[in-house]
């Protein structure tokens, strides 16, 4: 059985845990069942989307001294869960969060931990090594934990339930007095931070985007879309956009289903952000710009026509 | 602000051949003469040993035998034996064989190496000694102590961490340790920056030429097997440099069908739009070399500066508590092109020094100065005397310069005039006025362009993403421009910011300040430590130091 621990916060669900989801359905091939764990308060919510998906059941471990994330809480809980369910893997999604408290978890369960993992293979998993340049196949035997680097899996192309799973609630307590972190409030930057790996819809501009005052026409482009607005390096760099919007090797990496990259060359280092998408289109002056050769849809064509053009038919 | 001391005998600043051969050294006297043991300590800025070290490299064994005994052994990674060398001239589409190979082009009985896995075998010998390598660390100040009368050098201080862009303290700053040692050994390398302030500081260069440098920019390919046998090695001179311009190409076959290639390119040329970068691309489409890559992977890129100035240049290389070694003293042969087996001699011999003064407790500079008698009468005079005057002939020309290569096997140097005159390289850039007349070109063009299908030849931000640099984004620019204003009205007048082409890593750009002129942007992130804008601005108003210890290039294999 696949154990999948998925993310949440405040009540909205994490997309990188159906990436995960998606993954373990894989994995199992039917053979396996797949269970879903969701930790926390208050998480019928999340729990039923959760049930939407083709899983065996959806397991929720409520507990009030899990309102607030803490690594201890969360190892305490899914420790009892994994001791109670023996799942033959544990799934995560490869997050912040995840990453704060599963290497603890894996070792108070004696399990090994394959991290960051971009597919499954017949007894293991392909990771990748010095920065994407090398895959490496990591066989693993007996029960382990494997955590999924987002975008590796499609959060689309997991495969619906026919009727909603069950979802049970856990005869698991968590106790307060264990957990020795103390979680102060939440912190957030003046200005709200945008987390791009949860939009279904990028518009991304580069330097042909010329200027600053252009960039309404992106931002026109995108709310016609219903698209998150992102950018490659030298955008933020110039202060046009905040650095919370930049895609690549030093900013977000993503998976939307639909990117758009507008007047934006190509560097390595901004592909490496984005190539996981669904459906890259592009649009450059070059002909010779790298994109190309990963863009789905490419037009060679000055943006500043091709946009407006593109928003008067969408408002169609 | 409270800082920790840690308290050593022998610092040694740098780890790469010199500064591991130094603590390797150490070690060896310490079982050999017995009594208290030393407390040594490296520190390496890289994030661990090797990390930032590039080279061609060609490696001349006779230091490594002395140093470690039985090194074939000690599973010493000695690539590939060298097989056959070859001289090439090249034209823009032909090649010329030199008949003869010129003997100090000679490599029989040297190897074909990876300096970074040289300089990883090494720190694991160091480490099996007890000894500590402090990587992530990067030294960025020199510590003085006037208390004893005579003004000594007493260590130096890490940087501080955790220091946002804005040069505010953020939630996880640390500031920087101060180590203190009886005597501080510099080995950090081509233009380091310690031992560019110490030489200020303590007047270390009066009496001495100007020291001169080269940029090697150079690539590891992965070909298709059996292409060519492991051990060739082939030099070549020509195209696509200009007779003005000193330098060359290299072509080295290591085992496991790895290929390195480069090209290294004086950092005195004249021409204010010349780029090593686009002459290295051009380089590579020249049909020797583009047959070679042929259907090959490009694995990694990377660039370094080499200090080509050679005997003359090398500056006093002690003062009270301090020793300086390797190529941050200068140790390099610039006519055989080889410098590794230098700068580990020099790391023995600094070693040697060290070890009695601290045993005998004095390490004042009447007792430090023992390093430079043995440095005279080591194996190092011997073979850099006599090509004393190699580099700087060229400074008239690569004909003349051959010339007196040639001349010089029989002359054993000699010279009329001698030390041949010389000035520092970036003192011989041209004007954009002077140099191209009424033909002025456009500072954001290349004057000599090539084209980039990113099968053969890459942009430069490809190059930065596969020299595996990486740098904590929120942190000051360690590229210090002491008058960027000088940028876009005087420097881009006179000479089209040669800075957006000699930097091989796109750090610096010309960037439109959005009120219609140009401002300099730096990209500090890119940078791959190569030291060449400290070396080569024309206003010489540049200074690198350490970003935030463990940051920069991940040279694996190189």
């Amino acid at each position: 059985m696949i154990l999948v621990v998925a993310e949440h916060r405040d009540g909205k669900l994490n997309r990188a845990s159906l990436e995960t989801i998606a993954a373990a359905q894989q994995a199992g091939s039917g053979a396996a069942p797949v269970k879903v764990a969701v930790l926390g308060t208050s998480v019928d919510a999340v729990a039923r989307e959760l049930a939407a998906a083709g899983v065996a059941e959806v397991v929720t471990i409520d507990d009030a001294a899990l309102q607030d994330y803490t690594a201890d809480g969360f190892v305490l809980a899914l420790e009892a869960l994994i001791g109670a369910e023996a799942p033959e893997r544990v799934f995560l999604p490869h997050t912040y969060q995840t990453r704060d408290f599963a290497p603890a978890l894996a070792a108070r369960v004696n399990r090994p931990l394959v991290t960051d993992c971009v597919a499954v293979k017949a007894g293991g998993y392909v990771r990748p090594m010095f920065q994407g340049k090398l895959q490496a196949d990591i066989a693993v035997d007996g029960p382990h934990m494997a955590t999924f680097q987002i975008g590796a899996y499609r959060a689309d192309a997991v495969t619906p339930g026919a009727s909603p799973a069950p979802v049970r609630r856990a005869e698991i307590r968590v106790d307060p007095a264990r957990i020795r972190q103390k979680p102060e409030p939440p912190f957030k930057e003046a200005k709200q931070a945008v987390d791009l790996s949860q939009a279904e819809r990028i518009v991304s501009v580069g330097r042909g985007i010329k200027s600053q005052e252009h960039l309404q026409l992106a931002q026109q482009l995108a709310q016609a879309m219903g698209a998150e607005i992102a950018a490659s390096r030298p955008i933020c760099d110039a202060g046009w956009l905040p650095m919370d919007r930049q895609i690549g090797s030093s900013g977000q990496t993503v998976a939307p289903k639909l990117y758009v990259a507008l007047g934006i060359s190509g560097a390595i280092q901004h592909l490496v952000g984005m190539k996981g998408a669904r459906t890259i289109v592009a649009i450059n002056k070059d002909p010779e710009a790298p994109i190309f050769e990963i863009a789905d849809y490419g037009i060679v064509g000055d943006l500043f026509e091709i946009v407006p053009a593109m928003i008067a038919e969408l408002g169609k | 602000m409270e800082r920790e001391t840690l308290e050593v005998d022998v610092l040694i600043v740098g780890g790469g051949p010199a500064g591991m051969s130094a603590a390797l050294r150490l070690a060896q006297l310490q079982k050999e003469k017995g009594g208290e043991p030393l407390a040594i300590a490296v520190l390496e800025k890289a994030r661990e040993a090797g990390a930032h070290t590039l080279s061609g490299a060609l490696l001349d064994p006779s230091t490594l035998a002395d140093l470690v005994p039985g090194y074939k052994d000690k599973g010493a990674p000695l690539g590939a034996p060298v097989q056959h060398d070859d001289v090439y001239l090249l034209t823009r589409t032909a090649k010329v064989r030199l008949p003869i190979t010129p003997p100090f082009f000679r490599n029989h009985g040297n190897y074909v190496i990876s300096l970074s896995r040289f300089v990883k075998w090494l720190a694991g010998l160091v480490e099996a000694e007890g000894i500590d390598i402090f990587t992530g660390f990067a030294a960025t100040e020199v510590l003085f102590d006037d208390s004893g009368g005579e003004t000594r050098v007493a260590g130096v201080r890490t940087g501080d961490r955790g220091v946002d862009r804005h040069g505010q303290r953020k939630s996880t700053f640390e500031p920087g340790v101060d180590i203190r040692a009886k005597v501080t050994i510099f080995c950090d390398g081509v233009r380091g920056n310690l031992t560019k302030s110490l030489v200020r500081q303590l007047g270390l260069d009066e009496g001495r030429s100007p020291q001169l440098y080269a940029i090697g920019i150079k690539e590891l390919w992965e070909l298709p097997a059996g292409r060519i046998q492991a051990g060739r090695v082939m030099h070549t001179m020509g195209y696509p440099l200009k007779n003005e311009e000193f330098g060359g190409g290299f072509i080295y076959s290591l085992p496991d069908n790895l290929l390195s290639l480069g090209i290294v390119t004086g950092l005195d040329y004249r021409d204010p739009m010349f780029d090593p970068h686009v002459a290295f691309q051009h380089l590579k489409r020249h049909p020797l070399v583009a047959s070679l890559l042929e259907g090959a992977t490009l694995v990694r890129y990377g660039a370094k500066a080499l200090p080509e100035g050679g005997w003359y240049t090398i500056p006093k290389l002690y003062a009270a508590g301090a020793l300086i070694a390797g190529d941050a003293a200068g140790f390099m042969n610039s006519e055989r092109l080889k410098g590794i087996h230098l700068a580990m001699r020099s790391g023995m011999l600094a070693a040697e020094t060290c070890f009695d003064a601290v045993r005998r407790g004095d390490t004042s500079e009447r007792v430090l100065k023992a390093y430079d008698d043995m440095v005279q009468a080591s194996a190092i005079r011997k073979e850099l005397y006599r090509v004393r005057n190699v580099h700087q002939a060229f400074g008239y020309g690569s004909f003349v310069g051959a010339l007196f290569t040639g001349l010089s096997l029989f002359t054993g140097g000699w010279w009329f005039r001698d030390p041949l005159p010389t000035h520092g390289g970036w003192t011989r850039i041209r004007k954009l006025a002077d140099y191209y007349k009424d033909a002025r070109p456009d500072p954001e063009s290349t004057v000599n362009p090539v084209r980039i299908d990113r099968q053969l030849t890459f942009d430069r931000l490809t190059g930065v993403h596969y020299s595996g640099t990486r740098h904590p984004e929120d942190q000051p620019s360690h590229l210090i421009v002491h008058d960027a204003s000088v940028c876009a009205t005087r420097c881009r007048e006179e000479y089209g910011n040669p800075c957006i082409r000699f930097c091989p890593a796109n750090v610096y750009e010309m960037v439109d300040d959005g009120a219609g002129r140009k401002k300099l942007q730096i990209n500090a992130s890119n940078c791959v430590h190569c030291k060449t804008c400290d070396i080569m601005d024309p206003y010489q108003i540049i200074d690198w130091v350490p970003p935030e210890g463990g940051g920069g290039p991940h040279y694996e294999g190189m």
